[in-house]
């Protein structure tokens, strides 16, 4: 069973998350920050992390900075509301999910998804950053 | 303060007559004397000598005595000059010349003085010897000619002095008006430069030294004062520049943040509503995904699916339009007015520890911007600036330069000439780690939405917006220096829009 933790501030994202991937089969434990992300990943096994980036305390960017250094084995989905703009859009003044998700995948996500998503498109990414060699994280994956 | 009563010429020429009304009679008076007093001195010296002769002639004509004799002799005296009467007066005996004027008589006493009376003959008597004893020779000599002389001479002189005084007045009138004329001249200037005609010269035409350097110092002064007149209307021409630049940047940078408010709650509102909208589809699809649910709900379930989505749309769009709108509009603006408003912007939030200066070396040229957005850029910078320095006292400098970059280089610049805006500062630096990090989005910031509190990441993202570039040279401890290089508007553009003004 691939164990799965759910980061976001949001408590009816979590549960609806949950949900979901549960009945997909995962083992899922959840996170309100990434702090507590943190903790949870030293208590127990986990394949793979859902985290969203804008959060109050530690957010996305630099939980996912931290994961990657303390747990290179484990996978992450970047996840973050908005619109779903090419990085090229991103102008000042204007709040994206893009930039982001850009700054997400520079600190080492695996796979980015901006919400609202279906049920389908998260399983595809969970899979897609379980499929993916060892990332670095590194800024050579921006596009 | 003298009475002011007529113009010059007149004055002049008034001046003039009431000198020789005294002067002309005196002159008169005194050449009349001289003139007669010679005219009858001659004719006494003359006369007198002629009777002399005469008198030698009777003695010593003694021995020769007879009255035929005699009266020849007479006759010889009225002859000889300008006698009208001789007359021999001997013992008792009176022999008169028979050349007599008619009626004349001896006025019985001999003139020394020649009086100007009726009486047309001027008298000597002479005493002399005649045979042993004592005669009287009286002659009487005609004054006429001389009086008519000296009355002739007095004619002359009185033309003369008429004619010296009409060329006088004349001189004297010309003089007054060539006096009067370039003060008249000076007069009509002066009242053109006071109805506002400065180019007026004051420079005067004429021969008299004192008005012409009179004339040539006004001008001077004038010119000075034109020249003064002109730099005041200069500098407010400018300053008036300067204060519509002001405002019409002041327009401009309030636009923007309007933009960026619009910008800032459009990206809050699809925040919200995408985290709202997650759990609707992910429960939904839940539900549909159980298979025990009733059909007839299914298709409810769909249609909710189906809202969910067409509500994603919807803030997709609020996202792109706030994006559209949000677009820098750019156009060809010269940098340095930016530099100041951001400045006097800034300067309300510096702290008295941080000194700011600028150094301002570009020769002006334009680049292709949004004037908002890079007093946005430049005050991001300076606070950014200022922070790193901690509260500690530091100087904040803020350039512009212009660059030619002729050959490519490491940094990936393209060859052309750049307008580079630089803001250094004596803060803390950053080490290398952070440096690879600074323009990413929230990098330093956790907070959204929080204003410019985009800090350097909005700084990137304005300076991609012009197609300019940034570079950071920073250590630890050595403070940082940004570096905007801005393509710099080619040169025939210029020339092409210069023309379009005029």
């Amino acid at each position: 069973m691939t164990n799965a933790l759910i980061i976001d501030d949001e408590p009816a994202i979590r549960s609806a998350l949950t949900r979901v991937l549960q009945h997909a089969g995962f083992s899922v434990r959840t996170a309100a920050n990434g702090n507590e992300g943190l903790q949870a990943l030293q208590t127990g096994e986990t394949d793979i992390v859902i985290a969203d980036i804008i959060m109050p305390g530690k957010n996305g960017v630099e939980t996912i900075a931290a994961i990657r250094a303390a747990f290179p084995a484990i996978r992450i989905v970047a996840i973050s509301g908005g619109g779903n703009f090419d990085i090229a859009a991103y102008k000042p003044g204007s709040i994206t999910t893009t930039a982001y998700l850009a700054a997400a995948q520079k600190a080492g996500a695996h796979a980015l998804l901006t919400k609202p998503f279906r049920t389908q498109d998260i399983i595809a990414a969970i899979n897609t950053a379980l499929n993916t060699g060892f990332s670095t994280g590194a800024h050579e994956s921006l596009p | 303060m003298e009475r002011v009563t007529a113009p010059i010429a007149r004055r002049i020429a008034l001046a003039v007559i009431a000198m020789h009304a005294i002067l002309l009679p005196a002159l008169l008076y005194g050449l009349y004397a001289v003139v007669s007093n010679s005219l009858t001195e001659i004719f006494i010296h003359h006369v007198r000598t002629l009777s002399r002769n005469l008198a030698v002639e009777l003695e010593l004509g003694d021995s020769l005595d007879s009255p035929k004799r005699l009266a020849d002799v007479l006759d010889l005296a009225i002859l000889n000059g300008d006698g009208i009467y001789a007359e021999l007066l001997d013992d008792g005996q009176s022999v008169r010349s028979d050349l007599n004027s008619a009626g004349l008589q001896w006025p019985g006493r001999q003139d020394y003085q020649f009086t100007f009376d009726d009486q047309p003959a001027y008298f000597i008597e002479l005493p002399i010897v005649r045979s042993g004893h004592a005669a009287s020779f009286r002659l009487g000599f005609d004054k006429r000619p001389t009086l008519a002389q000296i009355q002739a001479t007095k004619k002359r002189i009185c033309l003369v002095l008429l004619i010296y005084l009409t060329i006088a007045l004349a001189v004297a009138v010309r003089f007054g008006f060539g006096l009067a004329r370039p003060v008249i001249q000076l007069q009509r200037s002066a009242r053109r430069i006071a109805s506002g005609d400065y180019a007026q010269s004051l420079r005067l035409n004429t021969g008299f030294r004192e008005l012409h350097d009179l004339g040539r110092d006004l001008e001077n002064m004038r010119s000075a004062l034109v020249s003064v007149n002109d730099q005041l209307l200069r500098e407010i021409r400018d300053k008036e520049a300067a204060e519509d630049q002001r405002a019409h940047l002041e327009v401009r940078l309030q636009h923007r943040q309007r933009l960026e408010t619009v910008g800032t709650l459009a990206g809050g509102v699809a925040h919200e509503f995408n985290n709202m909208l997650l759990p609707i589809v992910l429960y939904t699809e839940a539900a549909l995904a159980d298979t025990g649910t009733r059909a007839d709900v299914r298709g409810d379930l769909r249609e909710v699916l189906a809202s969910a989505f067409r509500a994603k749309e919807v803030v997709e769009k609020i996202l792109r339009f706030s994006s559209v709108a949000g677009m820098p509009e750019l156009m060809w603006i010269p940098l340095e007015p930016s530099v100041h408003e951001a400045l006097r912007l800034f300067a309300a939030l510096v702290p008295p520890t941080v000194v700011v200066r600028t150094r301002l070396d570009s020769c002006g040229r334009r680049v292709r911007a949004d004037a908002g957005l890079v007093i946005q850029m430049i005050m991001n910078l300076c606070t950014n600036g200022y922070q790193s320095m901690d509260g500690a006292d530091g100087v904040l400098t803020v350039g512009l330069r212009d660059e030619h970059r002729s050959e490519a280089d490491g940094r990936g610049l393209p060859v052309g000439d750049y307008v580079v805006l630089t803001v250094t500062d004596t803060g803390q630096g950053m080490d290398t780690p952070t440096l690879e990090r600074i323009f990413e989005p929230f990098f330093t910031t956790r907070e959204v939405g929080r204003g410019t509190g985009l800090g350097l990441s909005v700084v990137h993202g304005i300076a991609e917006s012009f197609g300019a570039s940034i570079f950071v040279d920073s250590q630890r401890g050595q403070g940082t220096t940004m570096q905007v290089y801005f393509p710099a508007e080619p040169v025939a553009v210029t020339r092409t829009m210069e023309l379009h003004h005029d």
